[in-house]
Parts: C-alpha cells; sequence; structure tokens
C-alpha cells in the first residue's frame, strides 16, 4: 500500500512560485515580440479636423499615421499624391528605405509591391504617370513628421516616392517638395523595420492601407 | 548565375549606412553645417577632415582650422551675399564648402564648381591677395556650367585680336598670374589669356570687385576690354534683368 504523503509548506511554495515564473516568462516574451505593445494608435474617427479633406491615413503595421497635406504650399505634388492614395497605389508598397529614427521612405509602386519584391531595383521604380514639377520655392520648415517627395539627383523628377522625417532636416527646404505634415502616429514610423547595416531593407514592412479621410 | 545574384544581393544590403543628410545631398563627406541661416538661403558647409572626390577619387581637399574659417567664412559671406537668392537660384548655386589646400590632380586651385550638385568649394587658404575676385570668378563658372547656351567662346574669341589664341584648357598653360595688368591690353589679368572661360569669369568677377567708375576708365582705355564687359553685362541680364553689377 503506498502511502500518501504530503508536500511540505516550503515545496507548496516553491511549486507556486515555479508556476508563477512560467507565467511571467511566457508574459514577457509575447510582450517583448509584440513591438508595437506601447505604441498608441490613433483612431481618425475620434479626431476633429480643421481641414478634414486634407487628412490622409497610412496604415501600417503598428497602427495609424495621421498626416495633413498642405495643397496651397505644393498643388501639383499633393495633387499627384492624393491620387495614388485615393487609386489604393501605395497599398502593399514597401517602406524600402529606413534609417533609424531619421526617415522612412516608401512608394516604389513598380519594384516594391509585396510579393514582387525586387531588391535588385527597388527604389527606381516608377507609377507609370510620369515626373512632376519639383515645388521648393515655398517656404517649409522640415520639421519631425514632414512628408515630402521623394526624385533622383535632378529636380522634377518627383513620382510616386515619398518619405517621412523622423527628426528635424532643415536641409531638405528647398531641395524637396514638401507635401504635408504627420500630425499624430509618429510613433508606429519609429517601429518600421529597419537594419543596422543598410538603409535598404531586406524583408521590410509594408503600408498596409493609405486613405483619404474624407 | 543565382551565385551572382546573392553576391549583389549581399553587397547592396551590407553596404554602410550613410545617414548624413549633407552627404546625401552634395555627395561630399567630412562635412558639417557652418551657417544655413542666410539671406540669401546659401548653404555653408566646412570640412571637419580631409575629403576625396571625382571618381578617380582626384579631387582633394583639407579640414581648415577653426580660426582661418571664422576669418575666412565672413569674407566670403560678404561677397556672396551681393547675390541675392534668385539671382542664386537662377545660376543653380546653393551651397558653399570651405576647406583648405584644394587640389584636382595634384594642381592647387581656388574653387571648383558644381552647378548640378549646386555646389562651389572654396580653398580659404588661397591667395589672400585676390581671394575675394576668386570667389566672383567661382560664382561666374557655375553661371557659364549651367547657361552654357549662352556664354559662347567662339563670339569670345572675336573679341580678340586675330593672331591671339587661348590654350588648350586652364591647366596646360603658364598663364597663371592673377595680378590686374596695369596695361590691359584685351585682358585683365595673365590668367585670362588661359581659356575663353577663364577669361569671361576674369572679366565677370573684375566687374563685381571694381568700382563702376574704375570699370569706366577700363572700357575708355582698352576697346577689347569694353567690348568683353559689354557682352558678360548683356548676358547677365539674360539670365537675371534686376540683377546689377
Amino acid at each position: 500500500m503506498i502511502k500518501k504523503i504530503n508536500a511540505s509548506k516550503s515545496e507548496k511554495i516553491i511549486f507556486v512560485f515555479l508556476i508563477l515564473l512560467g507565467i511571467t516568462t511566457f508574459a514577457i516574451y509575447f510582450m517583448l515580440k509584440n513591438e508595437c505593445l506601447f505604441v498608441k494608435n490613433f483612431d481618425p474617427k475620434n479626431i476633429d479636423f480643421k481641414k478634414p479633406n486634407n487628412i490622409a491615413i497610412l496604415n501600417a503595421p503598428c497602427g495609424n499615421v495621421i498626416i495633413e497635406l498642405y495643397p496651397n504650399i505644393s498643388p501639383y505634388g499633393v495633387e499627384r499624391f492624393m491620387t495614388l492614395i485615393r487609386s489604393n497605389a501605395y497599398e502593399n508598397i514597401a517602406f524600402h528605405r529606413v534609417i533609424k529614427n531619421k526617415l522612412v521612405q516608401a512608394g516604389d509602386l513598380e519594384f516594391g509591391k509585396k510579393g514582387s519584391l525586387n531588391y535588385q531595383k527597388i527604389g527606381t521604380g516608377k507609377s507609370g504617370m510620369g515626373t512632376i514639377k519639383s515645388e521648393i520655392d515655398n517656404n517649409f520648415n522640415y520639421t519631425k513628421g514632414s512628408v515630402g517627395l521623394a526624385r533622383t539627383f535632378k529636380n522634377d523628377t518627383e513620382d510616386s516616392q515619398f518619405f517621412i522625417i523622423l527628426q528635424d532636416e532643415p536641409l531638405f527646404e528647398g531641395e524637396y517638395t514638401p507635401v504635408g505634415k504627420v500630425l499624430f502616429g509618429l510613433e508606429v514610423l519609429k517601429k518600421i523595420k529597419n537594419q543596422r547595416h543598410s538603409e535598404y531593407i531586406l524583408r521590410p514592412d509594408f503600408i498596409n492601407s493609405f486613405k483619404m479621410l474624407n | 548565375m543565382n551565385i551572382l545574384r546573392v553576391i549583389l544581393l549581399l553587397i547592396f544590403f551590407i553596404t554602410p549606412i550613410k545617414a548624413n543628410t549633407i552627404y546625401n545631398i552634395i555627395k561630399i563627406p567630412n562635412l558639417e553645417i557652418y551657417e544655413i541661416n542666410t539671406k540669401n538661403k546659401l548653404k555653408y558647409f566646412y570640412a571637419t577632415a580631409p575629403f576625396r572626390l571625382g571618381t578617380q577619387k582626384n579631387i582633394v581637399c583639407s579640414n581648415p582650422n577653426k580660426k582661418d574659417l571664422e576669418i575666412k567664412y565672413r569674407t566670403v559671406y560678404k561677397n556672396l551675399s551681393k547675390y541675392s537668392y534668385d539671382y542664386l537660384k537662377k545660376i543653380n548655386l546653393k551651397y558653399i564648402v570651405l576647406c583648405q589646400n584644394l587640389s584636382i590632380s595634384e594642381l592647387y586651385t581656388a574653387g571648383i564648381p558644381d552647378n548640378v550638385m549646386k555646389t562651389l568649394i572654396l580653398d580659404i587658404k588661397f591667395n589672400e591677395d585676390y581671394f575675394e575676385r576668386v570667389i566672383h570668378h567661382e560664382v561666374f563658372h557655375i553661371m557659364y556650367l549651367q547657361y552654357k547656351e549662352i556664354f559662347n567662346d567662339e563670339e569670345w574669341i572675336k573679341f580678340n585680336n586675330p593672331n591671339f589664341k587661348y590654350a588648350k584648357c586652364s591647366t596646360c598653360t603658364n598663364r597663371l598670374g592673377l595680378k590686374t595688368y596695369k596695361k590691359t591690353r584685351g585682358f585683365f589679368t595673365e590668367y585670362s589669356k588661359s581659356t575663353a572661360s577663364e577669361d569671361m569669369a576674369e572679366v565677370y568677377s573684375h566687374m563685381i570687385i571694381f568700382k563702376k567708375n574704375k570699370i569706366d576708365q577700363f572700357r575708355k582705355q582698352d576697346s577689347i576690354l569694353d567690348n568683353k564687359i559689354s557682352y558678360i553685362k548683356n548676358k547677365i541680364k539674360q539670365i537675371d534683368s534686376s540683377f546689377t553689377f
């Protein structure tokens, strides 16, 4: 006959401790893995905008980035940007160039599409709509969160690619066509996948959606 | 073929990150901002370490010491402040790089203009006597490169005596003197005799530096220079009608 032995008090404590340790480890593992955990996701429905017609919402892996567009500063640039947003052209397009805490760039519609990424050519793709003139004469402070159109070394080569800066860049004024500024969700952009040794990203993050508010 | 692709991709992804905004814009390494809040929106940078440029890395310049930089910046700033934002925009000049001992293929030079990158590199240690004039000389080169269709070497050559010939290039001649002639005979300096574009740059820089009555004196005494001065004046008017010498 087997004699039942009751666990001592200290054994019970160790048992409970081990269970708690397991749960904590498990929770920490998921918290660390979820890089978006502490990133606030802004819902545009809960925000009153002064100019709702100029508001665009970019949805990235960690949430929404709410951008106000400035048609008064760069009418042609904003018109092109809005056209592409309204046609859902930016959906599933890679953030192909990311410099940590400095800049994220996306919008290569030709070589940056999810499922058909072309690493050799990414960043050189076109929209098929042709290039537009640079609009760099108006005063614009390229402060953190500013959105501009990317171009080649030459002016008047803006197309579909855009960048958002994550720190102030006063030298960008007069160089790049500004199209808007991030109102909410800059933290979302800081979580976009980057690489230490390269500004071009292997297996990059993608734009989930990019829509105008109205 | 696949191995080649992998190698290409590897090169692509291990390219060191160059998050330097100045480098990204004008492709010159080792620069820092000296002053960017200027009236005519010129942005001044200085070298913090020596740099090499060009496909053959034949353009070399060193970092200046702080004191020299302070003094020469004031001179450069004063001279370039003569140009309005609109004028600079038209000639495509936006960035000034200050460094010392600037050379191209081991030949020392006062400045290197690059209208495509909107940049003028200036050697702040260049001959003190002519430094201010040289700034405008280099500004002209930017303009000349930007408006090749306006400045015509063939037209210019016709101003000279028929038996005069320029050298084939500005560096393949010994005519390097920058002292202004007392008796000009069609040329402001010895260096004017090197090439047509250098001659134009010399005329332009003298027109900027010298007062109007002094230039008028030259014009009265020297009919060739008179024609050359009129030519430069007219061409500048074509580029920016509001510009005055």
